[in-house]
């Protein structure tokens, strides 16, 4: 593995070398007034954002002579600084992470600098090689439509949550005779939330009777962190059709039932129970588990299957320092409601998340020339083949008929073919200016809920009604 | 009048440093109270609130729950800091083998940053791969698990505080054991009182500036902690850990409700303030009125 690393490595080195001299007048020439400058910038700390840090800030430093500080931090930090930043004017970053769903947030506060007109102010700085029609439809969520769809960020990472399911347990003929046998069908990959659940229970009781360490489901319960809250709102609420976190934007951004939303619907009712009934087929560390635990549950073995990030199934599946289940990993879409997949087929809602996140340029920075170049650098054709391979993201169109893509793809078993094919199923998070302003306010009772202080229904009606309380108080709603 | 002057010159820095550092943020914040100020409102530019958000405050359920239980933390984990912290302290003023390399290893927590102790006790606790969860269930029979449990995690939160900072209770009052002056305890010895009276009435009232000033410091720390309980639960599970720091950090930036979380920061400071007021009220201005210690 150590040899594959090396040699991924090496081979991303030696294309961003080629990539540097085929376009060694651009970076140099285009830099040379910014050499010497350091710029810093600020992200979650994921898989495709630490290639940035090891590999892709080192080669454009070599190309450009700009250095580059990268911060790869946690989530909850990730925001705190940005924002702090963005806010005070301070000048401490500049470029910052900007997830799908906050890009509402910073284009309500006019925090970004329009990429689409630096570029056209000042040509010299246009790198030949970036050109927004590579991207996938995905950047679009980093345009802003009320400023002639200018861009505002470039995509770094783009990925769905999907069903992850231990293929070698599933093929193994003695657990899918003891299946059938107490099912009275065939084991297989679930399509819907009871078969969901049915094989959940199976593999739990496998696991004691076995005395290993198996459960049938990870579950992303952390009842300190919105992580939970993201799995409830993003990858489980929707497969029961239940989407934009059931607020009806359209209708006074009612959230209840009573004022035309579906927070607190029988959909929304199902999708909870759904997802609280799974914690008692869980392991144990499911209440701790945020999103990066539930990823590492899986990876040690301890769960037959699970929605976990797209951007952690290459590691997952191909990386024995990390993983118990190389070689052992199937990849499904999520278990759906009857009729939901019609409804989404049909142009309504979504089954998930079409997650990830660009990178934007604050307009307190101090050196935003030398980060717009840097924005291209990563936003190159030549570099997202390895980035796609070591990152299980793909924001490039061309990227998918990459012959290394290729070859991952079949490692991780079709996962980025699913990526391409199902995509379009998924969607960004809804157009909220404020998604952390109404989970604050809501979470508190999904939390509860978990912890099982009070019922599935008396939470989301709870739900319901602060979230309804916080757009009136944001003004939101009228 | 010139010494005068020359005081004030010398003073002028401290002072200032007072003023910005102190002084302006405060009446910033107050300012902020008085506001409806949330950075991604439909309008983000600050409007007068008048009271608004401290009547808020009087009706909100979370934020008086976690006033409760941040008092209910204070109070377990500084009694028990004070009492291990005394008995600590009288064990180090006696000689026994080692006791050099004990106080050393004692001490250790003291020197570890709050993030980083929050951190080690979450990777103590998570089943599957922590040691707690393990021992406790293969000896005790313990289902062990702070993220589903609220009463096991608030006591690991209490633990976690006395792990981190009964080091700092014992070392303050082993400075003030060994300064006391030994006439009056042999002179107890020599009059026949019993170790607990020499205890209640002459170790006790000599070491109350002590106790007072380690109570009150341990106090203040405690209703403000947050890095600590942040990394290891998060403030869960539910609310059983989101203690008054915890729930100001919160509302101030995720939630970016600034008026209401400047509101609330004053009033837990006010709170502070009673509290630390009671307590020297109870324990100094009345027996000093007795005129003992």
């Amino acid at each position: 593995m150590q040899h594959l690393l090396a040699r991924t490595a090496l081979t991303a080195v030696t294309m961003m070398a080629v990539t540097s001299f085929a376009h060694a007048d651009f970076w140099s020439d285009a830099a040379k007034p910014y050499a010497g400058v350091t710029i810093r910038g600020v992200s979650e700390s994921t898989p495709p954002s630490n290639y940035v840090k090891d590999v892709l800030a080192p080669a454009f430093t070599e190309a450009t002579g700009i250095k580059v500080e990268f911060e790869a931090t946690s989530w909850d930090q990730m925001y705190d600084k940005a924002i702090k930043d963005m806010e005070a004017n301070t000048g401490i970053y500049d470029f910052v992470y900007i997830e799908q769903d906050i890009i509402y947030s910073y284009l309500a506060r006019d925090f970004l600098v329009d990429i689409t007109k630096a570029l056209a102010d000042d040509p010299s700085l246009k790198a030949p090689n970036f050109d927004i029609a590579n991207f996938t439809s995905f950047i679009d969520y980093f345009k802003d439509p009320t400023k002639s769809n200018d861009l505002f960020g470039v995509p770094m990472e783009a990925f769905i949550k999907v069903y992850l399911y231990r293929k070698d347990l599933f093929e193994d003929p003695e657990i899918k005779a003891a299946f059938k046998e107490k099912t009275g069908h065939d084991l297989a990959p679930a399509t819907t939330h009871e078969e969901y659940s049915e094989i959940a229970e199976f593999f739990t009781q496998w696991g004691k009777d076995k005395g290993i360490e198996l459960w049938g489901t990870t579950v992303q319960a952390h009842s300190g962190h919105p992580s939970s809250w993201y799995e409830y709102v993003e990858s489980v609420a929707p497969t029961f059709g239940v989407y934009n976190w059931g607020i009806n934007a359209d209708d006074n951004y009612g959230a209840s039932v009573a004022n035309g939303g579906e927070m607190n619907g029988p959909e929304a009712l199902a999708a909870l129970e759904w997802y609280l009934g799974n914690l008692a087929i869980a392991p144990p560390e499911s209440t701790q588990s945020t999103w990066d635990e539930v990823a590492a549950t899986f990876a040690a073995g301890r769960a037959a299957q699970g929605l976990v990030y797209g951007e952690n199934s290459a590691w997952i599946a191909t990386d024995p320092a990390k993983s118990n289940v190389v070689g052992k990993v199937g990849v499904a879409l999520p278990p759906l409601s009857e009729g939901v997949l019609a409804e989404v087929e049909g142009g309504t809602g979504y089954i998930g998340y079409y997650d990830g996140g660009a990178f934007g340029i604050p307009h307190s920075s101090k050196n935003k020339e030398a980060a717009l170049l840097f924005l291209e650098y990563i936003g190159q054709p030549e570099v997202q083949a390895d980035w796609a391979v070591a990152g299980a993201r793909i924001t490039h169109t061309a990227t998918y008929d990459d012959p290394k893509v290729k070859e991952q793809d079949a490692k991780v078993d079709g996962y980025y073919t699913l990526m391409r094919e199902k995509g379009p199923l998924f969607a960004g998070a809804p157009a909220y200016p404020f998604h952390a302003q109404v989970r604050e306010a809501a979470a508190p009772y999904f939390y509860e809920a978990i912890v099982g202080q009070i019922s599935a229904q008396e939470a989301l009606d709870k739900m319901a009604e602060a979230t309804e309380a916080e757009l009136t108080k944001l003004g939101y709603r009228k | 009048m010139r010494s005068q002057r020359t005081a004030w010159l010398l003073l002028a820095p401290t002072l200032l440093i007072l003023f910005v550092f102190g002084v302006v943020p405060f009446i910033y914040v107050l300012v902020t109270s008085f506001l409806h100020w949330n950075a991604f409102a439909a309008d983000p530019t600050p409007r007068f609130a008048g009271v608004d958000n401290y009547r808020q405050l009087v009706f909100d359920d979370q934020f008086l729950y976690a006033v409760w239980i941040t008092l209910r933390f204070a109070f377990f984990a500084v009694v028990s800091e004070i009492v291990l912290g005394y008995l600590l302290a009288r064990l180090m003023m006696r000689d026994f083998p080692f006791k050099g390399f004990f106080r050393t290893i004692h001490a250790l927590p003291l020197m570890v940053a709050p993030i980083a102790v929050g951190a080690t006790w979450r990777l103590l606790t998570v089943p599957g791969l922590g040691p707690l969860p393990y021992l406790l269930e293969h000896f005790f029979g313990i289902d062990y698990r702070i993220g589903s449990y609220p009463t096991q995690a608030f006591v690991t939160t209490v633990i976690m505080d006395i792990w981190h900072w009964t080091p700092l209770v014992t070392l303050t009052l082993l400075a003030a054991l060994s300064s006391l002056p030994r006439e009056p305890f042999e002179q107890a010895q020599i009059d026949g009182a019993s170790p607990f009276q020499i205890f209640w009435h002459i170790t006790l009232p000599y070491l109350r500036p002590a106790i007072l000033a380690t109570v009150f410091i341990r106090m203040m720390d405690a209703l403000r902690t947050v890095d600590e309980i942040w990394m290891l639960t998060g403030g869960g599970p539910a609310a059983a850990t989101r203690y008054i720091g915890l729930y100001i950090w919160r509302v101030v930036f995720p939630k970016t409700d600034y008026g209401y979380g400047a509101a609330i920061s004053l009033i837990t400071l006010y709170l502070t303030i009673v509290l630390c007021w009671l307590l020297y009220v109870s324990l100094v201005a009345r027996k000093q009125k007795k005129g003992s210690f």
